[in-house]
């Protein structure tokens, strides 16, 4: 079997040795002659040019034979072929697209996070922070709930009567108050201001005089809110506030108030949305609201 | 004690609002508490003394100066605080270096501090 198939191969081998055209081998060369003889009779005898060794170039072939690009010179089609498919343009396109797609994803990842945040206490079966509520300001005037709606609110619990983390956290609050007041972003948006909000645990000292002399060291724009035991009782278990007066102190008794200290950031709807900490400095504060006011669409 | 019993030993009475309630120590009065606490606690430092309240002898003795002018500028409830806060704040340092000495790595954030009491 061997023996048979190793001559065809090599005879096959020789016959396409022989048949490619643009070889200008002896046998081609043969040929010539015989070729120009028959086919142009008429016209002077073509001599064998390096440059032109096709068999038979007849005019009417020459545009098909001549690719669709053309090159000015050599060298730019030497350039060509060695770059490839590539280019500056092109490189530059993918990085850009690239780079364009992943700042995408990573600000609509942090867009979901925050929705999902924003959304947790929303809908049926949620826990609950926050609810309705009526008190009375530093003024003396009636404040309740729904004088929260339509905007942003930012409620910290304390009291005036507090050592030290109170008046910190409420400077803090100042700050965060006039990042967020002053920031572009805020400027841009349609709703009202920030509001900020100041409950008290201990509204057996703080009196709304008391918490108007007491907040007129922080921000203007703060709202200082009392009311009975029960009234902050009730508001405090609605927030999830945990605090601890005694019920029966008499006038003039010195004591602390143990309480929860949280800002928690209100949506436009009365719904709570993100709890601040004390592990948060002024400007991530003001940032995480900023990020949940953007993100407020209206009737959405 | 007939030396000490004419200096304050609690802050001057409060205003009185309006609406006839005590008003809360304004600015001024709760720096000036800091400022005799944390002199205070400098001495209770320079003396090896963390609880002033359980080694209250020793802590008269060491930083009487020091512990009236703390107790003239904050009401008696802030000074109990502080104290306290003291004591704990430095059982806090310890178990953290405790922690870091067995290997133990800081996670990110802070703890603030009230953060672990929770006191206001």
């Amino acid at each position: 079997m061997t023996k048979r198939i190793i001559p065809s191969r090599r005879l096959l081998s020789t016959f396409s040795y022989y048949l490619q055209p643009s070889q200008p081998h002896a046998l081609s060369s043969q040929y010539r002659p015989l070729s120009t003889i028959t086919l142009v009779p008429l016209t002077k005898p073509r001599t064998t040019s390096p440059s032109c060794p096709s068999p038979s170039p007849s005019p009417s072939h020459q545009p098909h034979t001549i690719s669709k690009r053309t090159y000015k010179t050599v060298q730019e089609q030497q350039s060509r072929y060695k770059s490839g498919p590539f280019s500056w343009g092109a490189g530059l396109l993918f990085l850009g697209a690239g780079a364009a797609l992943i700042f995408f994803f990573r600000f609509e990842k942090d867009r979901v996070e925050r929705e999902r945040v924003a959304n947790a206490t929303k809908g049926v079966g949620r826990p609950k922070v926050g609810g309705e509520f009526e008190l009375v300001d530093q003024k003396g005037r009636k404040f309740g709930s729904e004088d929260m709606r339509g905007r942003y609110s930012l409620v910290y619990f304390g009291f005036s009567h507090c050592p030290d983390i109170c008046p910190e956290e409420l400077d803090k609050m100042s700050q965060m108050i006039d990042l967020v007041t002053s920031s572009p972003r805020s400027q841009k948006n349609t709703l009202p201001p920030l509001l900020p909000i100041f409950i008290t645990c201990d509204p057996a000292r703080d009196t709304p005089a008391v918490l108007d002399a007491y907040l007129s060291e922080f921000h203007p724009s703060l709202v200082g809110l009392t009311g009975t035991w029960e009234q902050i009782k009730d508001v405090c278990k609605k927030y999830r506030v945990y605090f601890s007066t005694p019920p029966d102190v008499k006038k003039g008794q010195d004591y602390l108030v143990d309480h929860s200290i949280y800002f928690y950031l209100m949506d436009p709807e009365g719904d709570f949305v993100e709890a601040i900490g004390r592990q948060h400095s002024p400007e991530q504060a003001a940032r995480i609201i900023l990020d949940h006011v953007g993100d407020w669409k209206v009737g959405a | 004690m007939g030396l000490f019993s004419t200096t304050p030993t609690s802050p001057p009475p409060p205003k009185i609002s309006s609406d006839g309630a005590p008003i809360a120590p304004d600015r001024t009065q709760r720096a000036k508490c800091w400022e005799g606490r944390d002199e205070f606690f400098q001495c209770l430092d320079k003396s090896g003394i963390v609880d002033s309240i359980t080694e209250k002898g020793k802590a008269e003795k060491a930083c009487s100066t020091e512990g009236r002018k703390f107790e003239a500028n904050c009401a008696s409830s802030w000074v109990t605080y502080f104290k306290k806060r003291r004591v704990m704040e430095h059982h806090r340092n310890q178990t953290l270096e405790k922690l870091k000495a067995e290997g133990a790595k800081q996670m990110p954030g802070e703890i603030g501090p009230g953060a672990l009491g929770q006191k206001p």
